[in-house]
């Protein structure tokens, strides 16, 4: 056995060497699928951690009405308080707002310098124990009769509520997009790829028609005779996958530092865990892309 | 009862319906003989010869050599049946980028023979065709009668109990022949079953030896220490 894999591999590099503009070819259009493969899964995860704090962050805000009676008020809060949906419940005057707004648009004096009165009504911030209750929460607020009574718009109370289910929606939504786009990439990709193989695998065979003859002329095994280009489909794909994981940890390393500097208040970071499991499954893809694309060159061109 | 090396009962080839490339074939070749296969072009031979290698399956009929039936055989198989078969060609078949010595020696590899019978088979075989001081010769540093030999020295390194030839001095000169005839002599002298397809007239007639002549895919002789034909 021990002679067979070096004569194999001696083989399938000697191949590689004569086709290397073919075999090039195929390595990059692997190189290219895989890496295309590997950075929508790290966008995905990016992605998803993102989704994940903001979740965190979704609350409900209740606006009130200017004037609203205090009991009232606390009475909401109270009952807010008792349902087992809500984790904490949090009074905002009018000054706060205005305080908390001025903070956001300390970048744009010319809008703060122009508030004269406050047009900001006071609020009541409530956050869930699970952020997915969002819509049934407010459901239930907008049938409690308190609510009605001191919201800030009565004749909308759709309208004194505000709650973050449209950007998770919107979010969810974008990475859906974002995956189905990456798929058919990737599936194009894959397709390029397998033809790539299977041409670099169909000039090697011919190059080696009459090595062929003699070899099925004094009984090599059909293995044998196969062995030698699945290894070469095999090797050019490992090369690819190999250069993929190569860029995208170097990727990595060198922008996501700088990306989480930028977006301070959203994790961009990726486990090292992560970072294994995605090399594994581009392994495993780049050896099946090869395998098959040798695979169909060898059926329809190698008789044995 | 001796059992034949080679048998070939009612078998047909036809590549196109209503055209025998072979018909009505009913041979027994015992082990051991020595067997010319006659004919002009188009007559049969090289089907006849396809046939044993199992690069042909036959339209009707069996086939059974060492007692297997090799139309039967599993695909997979017929690789272990032509180990068994040592092949010589009219074109050599030689790979010109290696020497006589690795030419013979790929042969053995790639049927996963060890390095250490590599070294000791090939040197031995290539003395026995004559070619010790030309093993680090490539191809075309070689005559023809040289390249056969080689082509030979590999149909034989495994020692297979039969030998098939299809035209082996059809390119080469009367003189260069009579060498290469003597040596599968040579080889069938070691119990080797020879069969050797031919159109060469003057070394049938001068070796008398079995002679199968075909025409128009029939036999239409079949003789002991025979010569090649009349007339024609």
């Amino acid at each position: 056995m021990a002679i067979n894999v070096g004569y194999f591999l001696r083989e399938s590099v000697l191949n590689f060497r004569r086709n290397w503009v073919m075999s090039l070819g195929a390595v990059i259009t692997i190189y290219l699928s895989l890496l295309l493969v590997g950075v929508s899964m790290v966008l995905g995860v990016i992605v998803s951690e993102i989704v994940q704090s903001v979740e965190d962050k979704v609350s409900i805000q209740i606006f009130l009405k200017d004037g609203a009676a205090t009991e009232d008020v606390e009475a909401l809060q109270g009952w807010l308080l008792a349902d087992e949906m809500v984790d904490t419940v949090n009074y905002v005057s009018k000054e706060d707002a205005l305080e908390r707004f001025k903070e956001e648009m300390a970048g744009s004096p010319e809008i703060v310098e122009n508030i004269r009165e406050n047009p900001l009504p006071a609020s009541l911030d409530v956050t869930l124990t699970d952020p997915r209750q969002v819509e049934e929460m407010v459901g239930k607020i907008k049938a409690n009769e308190t609510f009605l009574k001191i919201c800030d718009r009565p004749d909308e109370p759709e309208e004194s509520l505000k709650y973050g289910q449209q950007i998770v929606d919107r979010l969810f939504a974008f990475t859906r997009i974002i995956r189905l786009i990456g798929v058919v990439f990737v599936a194009m990709l894959a397709v390029v790829s397998l033809i790539f193989i299977n041409n670099t695998i169909r000039l090697a065979i011919y190059s080696r028609r009459k090595e062929i003859g003699i070899m099925r002329l004094v009984g090599a095994s059909n293995w044998f005779i196969r062995a030698p280009f699945l290894l070469e489909g095999v090797m050019q794909s490992l090369l690819g996958a190999a250069l993929a994981i190569l860029t995208i940890v170097a990727v990595q390393a060198a922008v996501l530092p700088r990306l989480q500097e930028a977006v301070l208040f959203l994790p961009v970071d990726i486990a090292a865990g992560m970072m294994i499991q995605l090399a594994l499954v581009l392994v495993v893809a780049g050896v099946v892309i090869g395998l098959l694309g040798a695979g169909f060159a060898l059926r329809r061109y190698l008789k044995v | 009862m001796v059992r034949a090396m080679i048998s070939m009962r009612g078998v047909e080839k036809y590549y196109v319906p209503d055209e025998p490339a072979l018909a009505e074939v009913n041979v027994e070749i015992e082990a051991g003989e020595f067997v010319f296969l006659v004919g002009h072009s188009g007559s049969g031979k090289s089907t006849f010869i396809r046939l044993l290698q199992r690069e042909l399956l036959p339209t009707r009929g069996q086939i059974i050599i060492a007692g297997q039936d090799i139309v039967r055989l599993k695909n997979w198989k017929v690789p272990y049946l032509r180990r068994n078969i040592g092949c010589v060609f009219q074109d050599f078949k030689l790979l010109p980028n290696k020497t006589s010595y690795e030419n013979v020696a790929f042969a053995l590899e790639v049927i996963g023979r060890s390095k250490h019978v590599i070294r000791t088979q090939v040197p031995e075989v290539l003395r026995l065709v004559g070619l010790e001081d030309k093993m680090e010769s490539y191809p075309d540093e070689l005559s023809g009668g040289e390249q056969q030999r080689v082509s030979i020295a590999r149909a034989f390194v495994n020692r297979p109990p039969i030998l098939l030839a299809d035209e082996p001095t059809g390119n080469l000169d009367p003189a260069t022949s009579l060498g290469i005839m003597s040596l599968f002599n040579r080889i069938n002298k070691t119990g080797t079953t020879v069969l050797v397809a031919t159109h060469d007239r003057e070394m049938v007639d001068s070796m008398r030896k079995r002679v199968i002549a075909l025409e128009s895919g029939h036999i239409i002789r079949d003789q002991h220490r025979g010569v090649y034909g009349y007339g024609d």
